[in-house]
């Protein structure tokens, strides 16, 4: 069986993993220099604080520049050398990314941000920034500054009631992990019908389920009894696709309201690929999209591909 | 669709200016004036409502919310362009601007150090003692030079000791919390007790003079209210042992750790003399020559003194301070003066009269229950600052004595002990990640309780003997 050429060059991929402190990061971190390594893609790790009131700004910026004096650094940062030495452990082989020293001092404030310099890498591809400021608007600039393909969040901090913007308004596929048990085995449940992004969530769920070897399914539902030429399509698409890889996977289809179904179906063990929604943005806002409910009601880790 | 996700994203964020917008067009061309307001009254209330949406969610940077309230009160024919530019500037201004820049120029002469062995060699080693050493110290160096450089200076005294306390501060919770709201609790109580104490106090004292209800000098401030910033002390330390329960009673290795890091910076330099001699003659012009120069111009004599020495560079001086916040209460003045000159203010406090003077007998009861707990619960939400500019000139127009109710005002705008946003001193501590929203709650309410009985007791036992 020959192999298809991919939709997409992995080396030229960017991830973006938003971290928000050393307590409850850990496992989003882990999963998003996990799933960097499967594509190859450089990463990002962006710690999002909150902004101090305008008011204040200028006595808080005050007050952090004299405690740099004091070799005491901003907490956004100790988070960013956390996750540096996380990512260092994380890759034990990769000896260009342990040779390489977060130092506070080298800082550098652009664009509404500030950037870890680290030293000029061969190899490791990784960034580190602080921004500050509402989640979505600083994902989405830091998303847009720097072309990340994917944004991977962590679902640790209640970030069910921000689905809906992330997802309408930030401009990569994103990665939320909700309830994301790093123990657990997972299986990759792709759902599938005839969008066009369904593509290439085939293709990246494929390239997932082939270098990290979880059981693939692939879930196809209709609303009536009937599945149209489209969505029998899309789903013999997918695994001759997948077949083409040599990699097995079992087909469900099911009717019934289509979240519903795919909530029900992901239980708590399935770690859900499906294609961003290509519906009109306003009616999006109006009335939301399978993509957002879906996140918004079931508890497992959800890939949304754009 | 990339446009319309752009459109869509913008109203997200602007969502809140966009109501704004809405609101205020409703209320000029749709809602009729109560017909006992006149018209450009009823524009005034409509500006300043507009900028409280806009101050209180931010969807617009500082300065565009100020310029905002200035071209407002032109367009819709409130006063004219040069009168509006006039009252945008005054000596409350000139003192707000002079005191932020005086505390980049304070900080950035590393007396902290200074500072942390003096506390020490005070308190000992005894958590407790160095809890009631923070919290005496912020507050009186806060009701001379501000909260705001307080809370920058010893901050770094906190968390030093906090870290050698534990590795990771968090395991140390109680003691950290105990330790940094001691600094923002101590300079937050300390800022009521001198007019340089806060912005303020002296936006207060340039509303008495703007319209007419008197005068008061540095040195009276003091003997009105800063028997309140000395009885709060003790009881503020005991609170905060009381709520965080700090986890040692003992701070011995942390302390010896931060006196030999303090050591290294050796003897005290000329320098460091220098910037302590021009700020006592910068106080001392505060309490013998304010009355004449004004408060603000004897603050910016103070920077042009630090400047004029080398002590703080000017493009320092420039990057740090925060030139929109000088800018919004320009403009915040200069509509609290529209309100007073167009009736708008009096209009307000006559209703408010009207309403609970039904429920509250007592004159005297009612202005200054209205004055305190519109200004607390308003400082809660807004700056401290900020709301003394917008109910200024409302509680003044409420009776009895302005003097007293302007007193009442600026030491009830100092209640912001619930949320991080009141005083720059806790949104200071809250910028470390090491204390949360609930903590504010935890020790706030306590608080709030103590400063609202030492109020009670200042204006019923003290003021009287006056």
């Amino acid at each position: 069986m020959t192999k298809k050429k991919p939709l997409f060059d992995p080396k030229s991929l960017k991830f973006l993993t938003a971290v928000s402190s050393v307590e409850y990061s850990k496992p989003t971190l882990k999963m998003g220099a996990l799933i960097a390594s499967v594509f190859d893609a450089s990463h990002g790790v962006v710690y999002v604080g909150e902004r101090a009131s305008e008011f204040h700004g200028s006595s808080v910026n005050l007050t952090r520049t004299n405690l740099d004096n004091w070799n005491i650094i901003h907490p956004g940062l100790e988070v960013l050398e956390w996750a540096l030495q996380e990512l260092k452990k994380l890759s034990p082989e990769n000896n260009e990314l342990a040779k390489i020293q977060f130092n506070p001092d080298h800082v550098y404030e652009e664009d509404g941000r500030v950037r870890v310099m680290l030293p000029e890498e061969k190899g490791c591809r990784i960034e580190l920034v602080l921004r500050e400021g509402e989640l979505v608007d600083q994902l989405r600039k830091e998303i847009q500054l720097e072309n990340y393909d994917l944004a991977i969040i962590g679902g640790s901090q209640n970030k069910r009631h921000l689905a809906h913007s992330l997802i309408q308004y930030l401009p990569s596929s994103i990665f939320i992990l909700q309830k994301f048990n790093p123990r657990k085995k997972y299986k990759l449940l792709l759902l599938v019908d005839d969008s066009i992004a369904t593509n290439k969530s085939v293709e990246w769920g494929a390239l997932i389920a082939e270098k990290l070897g979880w059981p693939v399914r692939t879930l196809t539902v209709s609303k009536t009894k009937r599945f149209g030429a489209g969505y029998q399509g899309a789903a013999d698409k997918a695994k001759a696709y997948f077949d083409s890889r040599g990699i097995e996977v079992e087909q469900f289809f099911l009717t019934g309201d289509p979240v519903r179904t795919f909530v029900d179906f992901a239980g708590d063990n399935h770690f859900v690929i499906m294609g961003a929604s290509t519906l009109n943005p306003v009616k999006q806002l109006l009335f939301g999209s399978k993509p957002i409910k879906t996140l918004e009601q079931s508890d497992v880790p959800i890939l949304i591909v754009r | 669709m990339t446009i319309y996700i752009d459109v869509l994203f913008w109203m997200r964020q602007k969502r809140w200016f966009l109501f704004a917008i809405a609101y205020g067009l409703v209320m000029h061309f749709v809602v009729t004036p109560p017909t006992d307001l006149n018209p450009a009254a009823f524009d005034a209330l409509i500006i300043i409502s507009m900028a409280l949406i806009l101050i209180v969610t931010e969807p617009l940077p500082l300065p565009a919310i100020a310029m905002f309230m200035l071209f407002m009160q032109v367009v819709l024919g409130i006063d004219t362009a040069n009168n509006v530019a006039s009252s945008f500037m005054n000596d409350a201004v000139f003192f707000i601007m002079g005191s932020l820049m005086l505390a980049v120029a304070i900080v950035s002469q590393g007396l902290d150090k200074r500072l942390a062995l003096g506390i020490i060699t005070l308190t000992g080693h005894k958590t407790w003692r160095i809890i009631a050493g923070f919290t005496t110290i912020s507050a009186i160096l806060a009701s001379f030079i501000g909260e705001h450089t307080v809370a920058a200076m010893m901050m770094p005294v906190g968390l030093t000791l906090v870290r050698y306390a534990h590795k990771d501060p968090k395991k140390v919770a109680g003691l950290t919390a105990a330790l940094l709201f001691s600094i923002a609790y101590g300079a937050t109580i300390g800022s009521i007790g001198t007019p340089s104490g806060g912005g303020r106090n002296v936006i207060m004292m340039n509303y008495w003079a703007e319209f007419g209800d008197g005068s008061v000098t540095y040195l009276e401030w003091i003997k009105y209210v800063y028997p309140m910033v000395l009885i709060q002390i003790p009881f503020t330390v005991l609170i905060l042992l009381w709520t965080f329960k700090p986890e040692h009673s003992n701070l011995d290795s942390a302390v010896r750790k931060l006196v030999i890091d303090v050591a290294h910076a050796g003897k005290i330099k000329g320098r460091e003399w220098l910037a302590i001699f021009l700020f006592v003659l910068v106080f001392l012009g505060w309490v013998f020559l304010s009355e004449d120069f004004g408060l603000g111009i004897i603050a910016l004599l103070g920077v042009f003194l630090y400047l004029a020495f080398g002590l703080v560079e000017w493009q320092e001086l420039n990057r740090k301070t925060n030139w929109g916040v000088i800018l919004l209460f320009g403009a915040a003045i200069s509509i609290g003066i529209q309100m007073n000159e167009t009736g708008a203010a009096q209009w307000i406090a006559q209703v408010i009269i009207t309403n609970l003077g039904r429920v509250i007998d007592s004159p005297a009861v009612l202005q200054g229950s209205v004055s305190v707990l519109l200004t607390g619960i308003m400082s809660n939400i807004l700056s401290s600052s900020a709301t003394v500019a917008v109910v200024g000139p409302i509680v003044l127009d409420l009776g009895g004595d302005k003097i007293l109710i302007g007193y009442a005002t600026a030491i009830a705008s100092a209640f912001g002990y619930f949320t991080a946003v009141a005083a720059p001193a806790c949104t200071i501590i809250y910028s470390s990640g090491l204390v949360k929203s609930k903590d504010f709650l935890r020790a706030g309410w306590k608080m709030g309780v103590l400063s609202l009985v030492s109020l009670l007791g200042l204006s019923l036992i003290w003021w009287p003997l006056l």
